[in-house]
C-alpha cells in the first residue's frame, strides 16, 4: 500500500480528473456566483459593479423574511418527521421479533424512488378541499377539521413540507436502520441484563452510539428544508401570492422571471452561507455532546 | 513528507483551477458571434432560422399559413423552424447568452426589454418594412408595435385581445339570475345563489397569477380607464383610489364565494373543464377562449361586461376595455448575416399570421389591416365584439412595463382569491413596491 501511496506522480495523475471535474461543476460556479452578487447584471448585458447594493436591498426585501421563516418551518417538519419517525421505524425493523421486516423496509423506501412530480400530483389530489382524501378522512371520522390545505396562507407550507417529509422519510430510515444495525448487540444485551427496559436501553445505549448517523441525517434534513423548492413550484407555484416562497424560490423568481441575475446571485450566496452555518452548528452540537 | 504532500496538493489544485478558469473564462457576448445561416449551397436559397410558437393548432395554423405564403412571395428564402417551448423564454435567453440567436424569433415584451439592453434585438425603427407596417396598423393597436420607449423591436401578429367574463346562459336561467349583471353587489348576489344551487360560481385558473391580475384589471377599468398603465407614472408611490376600490370589490366577491376554494391551485385545464362540464357558471379568460367555448357549449355561452360599483358607473365605463396588449411578435437578431432579408421576413410572417387570424378565425382586430374578407363562420360571441364592443370602445387599458410592479400585482391579486388576506395587506404590499419603483 505504501508503495502505491509513495508514488506522488501516480497519485496526482489519478486524482486530477476528479479534482478537475469537482472544480468545474462546483468551485468555479460558486466563485462566479459570489463575484456576480456584487454586480447589477441581467444575465445577458455587461455587468455593472454595484458593491454591496444587492445585499443592502436583500436585507430590506420582505420576501427574505417570508423565505427564511418558510425554510425554517420546512426544515423543522423534515427533521421532526423524517428523523423522529425514521428512528422509531428503524428500531422496530431492527428488532428480530418484528414480523415482515423485509416487506416493511421495502414499503418505507418505495416513495423515495417515485418521481417528485408524481408524488406532488398525488398529494395535490389528496389535499383537494372539496373531494380530497385528507378532508374526506376527517369527515369519515366525524372530526370537523376540513381545511383548504394548499390555499391557506398559514398552513400550506406545513402541508407542502409534509409531502417532502413523507416522500423522503424512507431515505432517512435507511440511514438510521444502517446506524442501528452498526451498534454492537452486546451493549444492548448488557443494558437489558442490568435491568433496562427495551426502549430505555435504546434511549441510553443505541441512540447515543448513533451520534454520527444523526449528525448526517440532521444535516441533510435541515439543509434540504432551507433550500426546498420543487414541491412549492409544482404544488402551489409559491402561492397564494408569495406565501410559500423559500430562498431557492426567490433565486428562481429574480433570475428567471425578472432577469435580475446579480440580485439572484446575492440570494444564492446567502443561501449557501446559511446552509454552511447550519451544517457547522449541527456538527458543533453533536460534537459537544461527544466531548462531554 | 508532510511538506512534500502539501506542495503536491497545492500544485494540483492550482493546476486544476487554472484549467477550469481558462476553459470557462471565454467571452460570451451575445450578439457578436454570428451564426452561420448559410445560403444552402445546393439550392442557392437563403436559409433563415426562425424561432416561433408552433406547439398546438392555435399556433401551428397561423405560422404554417404564413410560411406557405412566404414561399410564394420570397421563393429564394427557406425557413428552418425552431419550435418555441413554453419555458418563460429561457431557451431563447440561453441562445442569446451563448451567441446562437436565430435570425428571426418570436418573443414578448419583458424579453424584448432584456434583449434591447444586451443588444440581442435589432432596432427596427428605420426599416422600410416598419414604415409599411405602421401605415397598415389598425387603430388602437399601436402599443403592440411601438414600445413605451418609442422604438420598434418586433412586428406583432396579434391585435387587441380582450379579457372577458364568460357565462353559461342555461345555468343562469336555471338559477334565476337576470342578465346583464351591472354591479359588484349584483355579481356577489349571483355568486351566492349559484353556490347555494351547487355550482362553482366562477372557475378561474388562479395557479397562473396573470389571470387574477387580469380579473382585477377589469375591475380597475371601471374606475380608471388606463388600468395598470396608470401605476407606472413617476410619483405614484401610493395606490390610487381606483385601485383600492377595485381591490375592495375583488375581496367582496371572494367573500361572497365567487371563486372556488381551490382557485389558487387550479390550472387552465381544470378550470376550463369545470366550465365546460357545467359545474361552473362563469369563466374568465381572453377572447381567444371564444372558439373553444362555442365549440363545447354552443349557444349556451356568452360573455358579459365587467360590473362596476353602481349602474351609472357601469353604463358610463363598460366600454373601457382591458386587452390592448404590449409589444411582442417577430424580432430580428442583429447578428443575422442576412439581416435585411430577415427583417422583411419577420414583417411578412407577422402580417400573414395576422391575416390568418382574420380570414380563418374571424378575429376582428389584428395588427396590420388586410384587404381580404373576414372568415364566413365567425362565432357569435366574436361577432358581438366586432359589432357591439369595438365601435363603442372608449379607451383601452394601458401597458405596464415595470416587471416589479407587475409581479407585485400578480402576487397580491392571487392572494385576494383566498381567505385570510385582507385588502389592507394588498394596499400595504403594493404601496411598498410603488414607493420603491416610482420614486
Amino acid at each position: 500500500m505504501n508503495k502505491y501511496l509513495g508514488n506522488k506522480s501516480a497519485l496526482a495523475l489519478f486524482l486530477l480528473p476528479a479534482l478537475l471535474l469537482y472544480s468545474v461543476i462546483l468551485i468555479y460556479p460558486v466563485l462566479q456566483t459570489v463575484v456576480r452578487s456584487f454586480y447589477d447584471w441581467d444575465g445577458l448585458s455587461t455587468a455593472a459593479f454595484s458593491g454591496f447594493a444587492n445585499y443592502r436591498e436583500l436585507f430590506n426585501d420582505p420576501l427574505l423574511s417570508t423565505s427564511l421563516k418558510n425554510g425554517l418551518i420546512f426544515a423543522l417538519v423534515l427533521a421532526a418527521f423524517q428523523i423522529g419517525l425514521g428512528t422509531v421505524l428503524a428500531l422496530v425493523c431492527a428488532n428480530p421479533r418484528t414480523r415482515g421486516r423485509k416487506l416493511l423496509k421495502t414499503a418505507y423506501f418505495i416513495p423515495v424512488v417515485l418521481s417528485v412530480t408524481v408524488v406532488c400530483q398525488l398529494w395535490i389530489a389528496m389535499y383537494d378541499p372539496t373531494n380530497g382524501l385528507v378532508n374526506k378522512l376527517f369527515e369519515l371520522l366525524n372530526i370537523p377539521y376540513r381545511q383548504n390545505w394548499l390555499s391557506s396562507p398559514t398552513q400550506s407550507i406545513i402541508a407542502i413540507a409534509f409531502v417532502n417529509a413523507w416522500q423522503f422519510m424512507g431515505y432517512q430510515f435507511s440511514l438510521l436502520y444502517a446506524g442501528v444495525k452498526a451498534v454492537p448487540e452486546d451493549y444492548f444485551e448488557a443494558a437489558t441484563i442490568d435491568g433496562c427496559g427495551k426502549w430505555r436501553a435504546h434511549w441510553h445505549v443505541t441512540l447515543p452510539l448513533m451520534r454520527e448517523t444523526y449528525k448526517f441525517c440532521f444535516t441533510i434534513a435541515i439543509t434540504s428544508g432551507i433550500g426546498a423548492f420543487v414541491q412549492m413550484l409544482i404544488m402551489t407555484n409559491g402561492g397564494p401570492g408569495t406565501t410559500n416562497y423559500t430562498m431557492t424560490f426567490m433565486i428562481y423568481r429574480y433570475a428567471f422571471m425578472e432577469s435580475n441575475y446579480g440580485y439572484a446571485c446575492a440570494v444564492s450566496v446567502l443561501l449557501v452561507l446559511i446552509s454552511l452555518i447550519a451544517t457547522v452548528v449541527i456538527n458543533k452540537v453533536f460534537d459537544r455532546g461527544q466531548n462531554a | 513528507m508532510k511538506i512534500e504532500h502539501k506542495r503536491l496538493s497545492t500544485l494540483m489544485i492550482t493546476l486544476s483551477m487554472m484549467l477550469v478558469l481558462s476553459a470557462c473564462g471565454g467571452g460570451n457576448t451575445a450578439s457578436d458571434k454570428n451564426q452561420d445561416p448559410a445560403a444552402a449551397p445546393d439550392t442557392g436559397k437563403i436559409k433563415l432560422k426562425v424561432y416561433a410558437q408552433h406547439f398546438d393548432e392555435d399556433t401551428k395554423g397561423p405560422f404554417d399559413y404564413a410560411v406557405e405564403e412566404l414561399k410564394k412571395e420570397m421563393p429564394d428564402v427557406e425557413i428552418e423552424l425552431d419550435s418555441a417551448v413554453q419555458d418563460g423564454n429561457q431557451k431563447l435567453k440561453t441562445y442569446a447568452a451563448t451567441g446562437n440567436m436565430p435570425d428571426v424569433y418570436f418573443t414578448d415584451w419583458p424579453t424584448l426589454q432584456t434583449f434591447a439592453k444586451s443588444k440581442n434585438v435589432e432596432l427596427l425603427d428605420d426599416y422600410e418594412s416598419t414604415a409599411q407596417y405602421k401605415d397598415s396598423l389598425n387603430p388602437g393597436v399601436e402599443s403592440r408595435l411601438i414600445a413605451p420607449d418609442g422604438h420598434v423591436y418586433a412586428y406583432p401578429d396579434t391585435g387587441i385581445e380582450f379579457q372577458l367574463i364568460y357565462y353559461n346562459k342555461s345555468i343562469f336561467d336555471k338559477v334565476g339570475i337576470a342578465m346583464p349583471i351591472k354591479t359588484i353587489d349584483g355579481l356577489a348576489e349571483a355568486a351566492k345563489k349559484l353556490k347555494a344551487a351547487g355550482y362553482i360560481p366562477m372557475s378561474i385558473f388562479g395557479k397562473e397569477k396573470w389571470i387574477s391580475a387580469a380579473f382585477y384589471n377589469g375591475l380597475v377599468t371601471r374606475e380608471q380607464a388606463a388600468g395598470f398603465g396608470a401605476l407606472e407614472a413617476q410619483g405614484v408611490t401610493e395606490l390610487p383610489q381606483a385601485f383600492v376600490t377595485a381591490a375592495e370589490q375583488m375581496k367582496k366577491l371572494q367573500e361572497a364565494g365567487l371563486f372556488d376554494a381551490n382557485a389558487t391551485n387550479t390550472n387552465y385545464d381544470q378550470a376550463s373543464s369545470q366550465f365546460y362540464q357545467g359545474k361552473a357558471a362563469m369563466f374568465v379568460n381572453g377572447q381567444w377562449e371564444i372558439y373553444s367555448s362555442e365549440e363545447k357549449l354552443g349557444g349556451q355561452v356568452d360573455w358579459m361586461y365587467w360590473p362596476a360599483k353602481d349602474e351609472a358607473t357601469y353604463e358610463q365605463t363598460k366600454y373601457n376595455i382591458d386587452g390592448a396588449g404590449s409589444p411582442q411578435g417577430y424580432a430580428v437578431s442583429p447578428g443575422s448575416k442576412n439581416k435585411e432579408i430577415a427583417v422583411k421576413v419577420a414583417a411578412f410572417l407577422a402580417a400573414k399570421s395576422a391575416e390568418y387570424k382574420y380570414t380563418k378565425l374571424g378575429s376582428p382586430i389584428i395588427s396590420p389591416k388586410t384587404d381580404k374578407p373576414i372568415a364566413a363562420d365567425v362565432p357569435v360571441m366574436m361577432q358581438r365584439i366586432a359589432t357591439e364592443l369595438l365601435p363603442n370602445a372608449k379607451e383601452y387599458a394601458k401597458l405596464l412595463s415595470n416587471t416589479q410592479i407587475q409581479n407585485a400585482i400578480n402576487d397580491n391579486t392571487q392572494n385576494l382569491l383566498v381567505d385570510g388576506f385582507a385588502t389592507e395587506n394588498f394596499i400595504t404590499n403594493l404601496n411598498r413596491t410603488l414607493g420603491k419603483e416610482n420614486q
